[in-house]
């Protein structure tokens, strides 16, 4: 190892790792919206949604994301006639993939809640809105924080999987490099060093916040 | 002041209540007992609809508040609910369990109403626990906590769902104490209890339901001591010697 391996391979990784933050970042956050939306819908009384709700987290869960990417980015353009850059379609799979698994976890969370809870926030004249806001998702947000932050650290981890629809996430940007240069050794080294990390930071925040939740 | 007419509810094919009626005059404290299963709860339930009838009529100052056109949050902001299970807000403070609904549904400011919450906690003894958490409490100061919260809407009147059947024996005393003061006050109360001493006392009619009806009603003497119909009797000969 000398200094010009570094000089090469920790820019390239470095691309490589914007990207992967960006991916991760933008696909889980729109997958919380999803997420929270299909999970209050999978604990109501909407019927018709909630079947098409089901519908759709049965597929995510019962296929591998490196299918659903591979047919986001090859196939689903082809059906609608549209083309996709593969960080969107990235984006995309690791919002439709966190956004099904995080649904279990907020109607787990939110059927959690004593109705007891919710009974005495109406009888005291709170609109249901208001008792969802003030007195069902505060503690079922606690009661969930454990599975998301899982979720989280596993959408960060599938980022790597978007290597086969050419995305230049950081795992690809190491492929490519130890490819051409023939410095395996150093090149996956320095690459699981970085998901060590940032998943570490992740850990920590973890304890950080539920502690700070009591 | 509440008039309950023909109030039936039916859970699927259990017919709960069949036929109840009854009328709560203003600064009255009812009591209701009767068996469980009788459909003592499933009615206080079902006047601030935390169910809903089967058919019947609930009239509140004259105005159905069963009929789908009236906003039934109106009527629980004047007639407030104790449960039996307490039903206090875990991660809130014992001062916000108290504030909140005051707060939300616009009747006072912030300040007006954490005034008001210490005014009430101290009234049920509580004011050192403001700033507890619920489950450091024990089941009756819980309880007196969540009178305190139902009295932050300045209510009409309070329904009492079995108030003191899931406290150890020697806590009930205290919560009683509370509601016999809230009585004395004038507070029109309909309370669900097995609590026949506080019955006897408290109330000014007691109203033996069974089997989904009133099967008498009257003054606490002449139902708790002197019962005419035959059920009631072997009600409370059974709570007698139980």
């Amino acid at each position: 190892m000398n200094i010009q391996f570094y000089q090469t391979i920790l820019p390239m990784l470095f691309s490589g790792i914007k990207l992967t933050f960006m991916i991760a970042i933008i696909g889980i956050l729109i997958g919380i919206v999803i997420a929270s939306l299909c999970g209050f819908v999978l604990q109501s009384n909407f019927k018709i949604i909630k079947i098409f709700v089901e519908a759709y987290i049965w597929v995510i869960r019962a296929t591998p994301i490196m299918v659903q990417a591979l047919y986001v980015y090859y196939v689903i353009p082809k059906l609608i006639g549209l083309d996709f850059k593969a960080n969107t379609v990235g984006i995309i799979v690791i919002a439709l993939n966190s956004g099904a698994f995080m649904s279990e976890i907020i109607k787990g969370a939110l059927l959690s809640i004593d109705p007891g809870q919710k009974e005495a926030a109406v009888s005291l004249g709170l609109s249901n809105f208001q008792t969802m806001i003030h007195v069902v998702i505060p503690p079922a947000f606690k009661i969930a924080l454990p599975g998301l932050f899982n979720q989280f650290i596993i959408s960060v981890k599938d980022t790597a999987l978007l290597s086969v629809i050419t995305v230049n996430e950081a795992t690809h940007q190491a492929q490519n490099y130890a490819a051409l240069s023939f410095q395996a050794i150093p090149t996956y080294t320095v690459l699981a060093v970085f998901y060590l990390v940032i998943i570490s930071v992740l850990i920590i925040l973890q304890k950080w916040v539920e502690k700070k939740m009591g | 002041m509440i008039e309950v007419r023909h109030m039936k509810k039916n859970f699927g094919e259990l017919e709960v209540l069949r036929d109840v009626n009854v009328h709560i005059h203003p600064g009255e404290v009812v009591c209701v007992i009767g068996p469980s299963g009788s459909g003592k709860s499933t009615f206080l339930r079902c006047i601030n609809q935390l169910e809903t009838a089967t058919s019947g009529e609930v009239l509140y100052h004259g105005e159905n508040i069963l009929d789908k056109k009236y906003d039934i949050r109106k009527f629980r902001e004047e007639v407030g609910m104790v449960f039996q299970r307490f039903n206090l807000f875990p991660l809130k403070t014992v001062l916000e369990n108290v504030m909140l609904a005051p707060v939300l549904t616009k009747h006072k400011s912030k300040e007006e109403a954490k005034r008001l919450a210490m005014e009430l906690l101290e009234k049920v003894g509580l004011e050192t626990k403001a700033d507890a958490y619920p489950a450091m409490l024990s089941g009756g100061q819980q309880q007196r906590v969540a009178i305190a919260r139902a009295l932050a809407m300045q209510p009409q009147a309070l329904l009492f769902d079995e108030p003191t059947s899931a406290l150890d024996p020697e806590l009930v005393g205290d919560v009683l104490n509370v509601m016999r003061d809230l009585a004395k006050e004038g507070m029109t109360m309909i309370v669900v209890t097995h609590e026949m001493g506080f019955a006897k006392e408290v109330a000014d009619r007691v109203i033996f339901m069974a089997d989904g009806y009133v099967v008498e009603e009257g003054k606490p003497s002449e139902v708790l001591e002197n019962p005419k119909e035959e059920r009631t009797k072997t009600f409370l000969s059974r709570f007698l010697t139980a």
